[in-house]
């Protein structure tokens, strides 16, 4: 090999090397400290013991918010996944007029109207409605901001699914409603799961919605919950951030693990893999 | 003959109509609505608490020159100007090509194993990530300080903007690096091949095969991620805008001043301004989508 | 009862396009019936109107006694037969089988037992527990039909039956469809842009252009004796010969001969008036040697071999080319002089709109 060619190896290998431990290093406490009997901010290698998952239940929040989180991302994917393909069914099937400027316009709305950007009109609206410290309107909040999105990603799914199979069940007499039991409903399952993991994913991680319409600490979810744990003032309970990081992060990572195998990553940006 | 291919199931208007309400609905009530209210509520001086709760007066633009004038906002300007530069432009961005390139030559096992950290700093949790940073940058007992070994280091106050950059690049670096990895992936192999013979190195390939048939996906890229960093929450949760405002960016200075504070109409004047930024660099970025089709 | 009877049907699309065009069609009960025309002549539009799931802008559709005009699909008693199957996925063969009949209330037990007694009939004994993913295009095809079969209709409406099979599975389904519908005597509308199976498959054919009816009649009718250039142009595999020609005072010029009177009334009809015609003639029918009343010098140029036969390519010495297909072993070599003569019963003559002159022979015509 040319001096070169190996000078050139050598920075490659540097180069990934370098990229790995960048990577790698902030996360590795997650893996270290939570099974760390006396866990410290460095990552060591820990003195092996599940206690501190076991001493999660003294902590008054550290379950309920995990429930309460469950319920929140429970509750916005139903409706995100349920109104998202009610609605992408009714614009793909149906000639409504401007169904083209609806779809965009909604795109570009999600993309405006951000969680940041539209914080302050949230909240003064939930404060004039009652709404706030109620997790139902914390379920509606992100199930609007998903919405355009998911109805954006159903849409297309559906305009690729052939209609003949409904033209068919038609023919033979099915009413519309046995229509989208017997043959949509099915045949769209794999696009739904896939939304519905996606919205679930996403309000499992939100933090700023929860954290401006939640003020009863029994109701907060596990990410404005985790986040108290550590700014709260005094020192930090390691061994409950720890735990508590792994419950709360623990989801998210299965369920991506348990996507990529089974759909493979679909990527959904600037192009489409 | 769009007509024929629609309607396969005999809905019929009424009740598409009826399918597609309640989730107008709520994009209305929580999209449309929230947006112009921006407008209403920022020509007012409403606050949460005091006599302006009970009594909010119409102020016009008032608060819009209040914010041109205040100190506070124009330095929360420059700072997310900062972030996104720094971050998303050139971090993200930057990062996100050289791992896709470089991983197209790595072995398969390497590949697998950078790509899934990468994706991990993504998808897990903002407040979780935020205390592994927190921990990480830790003065006493910070991970970092031991393999730098610059012990008493407090990264967070000491350089508290390089701080949420950094982070904000690890944490968005995936996005970027998925995208350029598909859009490298379509450059003709052939291309670079007759490249690669000619005698091209490395970056003369990049220049002259690589860079043009990407250069649309990097202008796209680089407005998407910029419009994400712009509205970024995540760093409020490493410093809450501190220490004394260093890393006040927009979205912490919204807060804290509106939420915090309870200045809701000067809070929401700030918000309508964000609003229209956000929509220059929407409409920017569809417009060269569509020139890119 | 299964009878089909179209009157004025209209279908006009937004944006003024016109799909169909006051097409008036009446389809015999038990008749096995192809739409036949190129792409966007409306044939798909037609069936679609026929089951329903196209609403028609005026006219009116009878199937049997009823006026299914204004009926939703289910209620008018026809079964489809989509292109690509429309097999529900993620039902067995069975329940795809029964499904018509599950609409129709029929409980479990019974239903099944039809599934099983239509799909044997079909020989898709061991396949009705699986799913039709795991099936051949053939196998596909025959469940699809089992579908239909299921629910006893008045009419079949197959659209474009045998298109998404190989070329060696086409044949095949093409005989056995005829047979099947032999056997069960429904009225079958079927919709085909393949000419040869129309003719090899229809009891009668519609050829449609443009929302228009150009012909209907039995395949024989519709080959030997099509109603204007477009049809002749659109039938038999080989294309038709078509020659520009004259005729004066009754003589007809063509290719460079003469056709006195005597015989050119045969082809003009009686008093035609003078002027430019088109003479056609299937390769099919041109023989190599001086036969019959017209017979025409011409230079071999290309002999394309089909197996069988073989298909020669000639130029005359005024410039017009003319066609023939012979046994093979028979053929001349290229750029050998040969004379062809046209089978005389077999000869077409349009006039200037590209309408039919010849008329109808009073005996049958002689065998080719």
């Amino acid at each position: 090999m040319s001096p070169q060619a190996f000078l050139r190896r050598v920075g490659f290998v540097l180069f990934l090397a370098v990229v790995t431990a960048f990577w790698a290093l902030p996360m590795l406490w997650l893996v270290t400290a939570p099974f760390d009997a006396h866990p410290g901010l460095t990552v060591r290698w820990p003195e092996w013991t599940l206690d501190n998952f076991r001493r999660l239940s003294e902590s008054p929040y550290a379950f309920s918010s995990l429930r309460n989180s469950v319920l929140l991302a429970g509750g916005a994917m139903i409706l995100v996944t349920v109104f998202g393909a009610l609605a992408a069914y009714a614009l793909s099937r149906v000639h409504v007029p401007g169904r083209g400027a609806i779809l965009y316009g909604m795109l570009l709305l999600s993309s405006i109207v951000t969680g940041t950007a539209a914080m302050v009109p949230i909240f003064q609206l939930m404060f004039t409605l009652g709404l706030i410290d109620d997790r139902t309107g914390v379920i509606l909040v992100l199930t609007g901001g998903l919405l355009p999105a998911a109805i954006f990603v159903l849409k297309d799914f559906m305009d690729a699914t052939p209609r003949s199979y409904e033209e068919s069940a038609r023919v033979f007499g099915a009413s519309p409603t046995q229509v989208l039991r017997h043959v949509v409903l099915p045949i769209a399952r794999p696009g739904l799961a896939t939304i519905a993991v996606w919205a679930l994913v996403n309000a499992w991680g939100d933090f700023l919605t929860a954290y401006i319409l939640l003020r009863d600490p029994t109701k907060t979810p596990a990410g404005v919950v985790m986040y108290t744990f550590y700014s709260e003032g005094g020192q930090a309970n390691l061994p409950l951030i720890s735990a508590f990081s792994v419950l709360y992060a623990l989801p998210v990572v299965v369920l991506y693990i348990f996507v990529n195998r089974r759909y493979g990553f679909r990527f959904h940006g600037g192009i489409k893999s | 003959m769009s007509d024929r291919a629609a309607d396969a199931a005999g809905l019929g208007r009424p009740r598409a109509a009826a399918f597609m309400a309640p989730a107008l609905l709520l994009i209305t009530a929580f999209l449309v609505v929230p947006a112009l209210w921006t407008l209403v509520l920022g020509a007012t001086n409403y606050r949460l608490t005091g006599l302006a709760a009970a009594n909010p007066q119409f102020v016009g633009t008032g608060n819009i020159t209040e914010a041109l004038s205040d100190p506070g906002f124009g330095w929360s300007l420059w700072l997310t100007l900062l972030f996104v530069l720094g971050s998303a432009i050139f971090g993200q961005s930057l990062a996100g090509l050289s791992l896709a390139w470089s991983l197209r030559s790595a072995p398969k096992v390497v590949k697998a194993v950078v790509e899934t950290l990468v994706l991990m700093a993504w998808i897990l949790p903002s407040s979780v990530v935020a205390f592994l940073w927190v921990a990480y940058l830790s003065r006493h007992g910070g991970t970092l300080n031991a393999i730098l070994q610059t012990p008493g280091t407090d990264w967070l106050i000491q350089h508290p903007m390089a701080s949420i950059i950094v982070f904000n690049i690890w944490r968005g670096t995936a996005f970027s690096m998925l995208l350029f990895s598909a859009a490298l992936s379509a450059v003709p192999p052939s291309q670079m091949e007759s490249a690669r013979l000619a005698g091209a190195g490395t970056l003369a390939q990049l220049r002259d095969v690589v860079f043009p048939h990407i250069r649309g996906h990097v202008l796209t890229n680089t407005l998407l991620i910029s419009l994400w960093t712009f509205n970024d929450f995540t760093p409020y949760l490493l410093t809450a805008g501190g220490p004394n405002h260093a890393t006040e960016i927009l979205p912490v200075f919204i807060y804290n001043r509106a939420l915090y504070g309870g200045e809701l109409g000067y809070g929401s004047a700030i918000s309508f301004l964000m609003l229209i930024i956000n929509l220059v660099i929407a409409l920017f970025y569809v417009r060269l989508l569509r020139e890119r089709r | 009862m299964g009878e089909i009877r179209i009157e004025g049907l209209t279908k006009v699309y937004s944006g003024n396009v016109t799909a169909l065009d006051r097409l008036d069609l009446t389809i015999n009960d038990g008749e096995f019936f192809a739409l036949l025309g190129p792409s966007g002549c409306g044939k798909t539009t037609l069936l679609r109107t026929i089951a329903g799931l196209e609403v028609a802008t005026s006219g009116r559709i009878h199937i049997g006694e009823r006026d299914v005009t204004k009926m939703s699909p289910g209620d008018r008693d026809v079964a489809m037969v989509f292109q690509d199957y429309a097999l529900f996925p993620h039902m067995t063969v069975s329940d795809n089988i029964a499904y018509p009949l599950r609409i129709r209330k029929v409980d479990k037990a019974s239903r099944a037992q039809t599934a099983a007694r239509v799909g044997a009939g079909l020989g898709l004994n061991g396949l009705l527990e699986r799913r039709p993913g795991e099936l051949s295009g053939g196998q596909q095809q025959r469940v699809a039909l089992a579908r239909a079969m299921a629910c006893e209709p008045s009419a079949f409406l197959f659209d474009e039956p045998l298109s998404n099979l190989d070329a060696r599975l086409r044949l095949e389904a093409r005989t056995f469809l005829k047979g099947l519908q032999h056997q069960l005597g429904v009225t079958t509308v079927f919709v085909t842009h393949d000419q040869a199976e129309a003719l090899a498959m229809a009891d009668r054919i519609a050829v449609m252009e443009a929302g228009r009816l150009r012909q209907l009649g039995t395949p024989a009718e519709i080959f030997h004796r099509p109603i204007d250039t477009f049809v002749a142009n659109f039938i038999g595999s080989a294309p038709m010969t078509m020659l520009d020609a004259d005729l004066v005072r009754g003589r007809l010029y063509v290719a460079g001969t003469t056709i006195e009177q005597e015989v050119a009334v045969r082809w003009s009809g009686p008093d035609p008036s003078d002027g430019p015609v088109v003479l056609g003639i299937r390769p099919e029918y041109v023989r190599v040697g001086a036969f019959g009343p017209m017979t025409v010098q011409a230079t071999i140029r290309i002999v394309e071999n089909l197996g069988a036969t073989v298909l020669l390519t000639a130029e005359t010495a005024s410039g017009d080319r003319l066609q023939a297909l012979v046994p093979d072993g028979t053929q001349p070599a290229v750029g050998a002089q040969v004379e062809l003569s046209p089978v005389a019963e077999r000869v077409l003559l349009y006039d200037e709109e590209g309408h039919l002159m010849t008329p109808a022979p009073q005996a049958a015509p002689a065998p080719a």
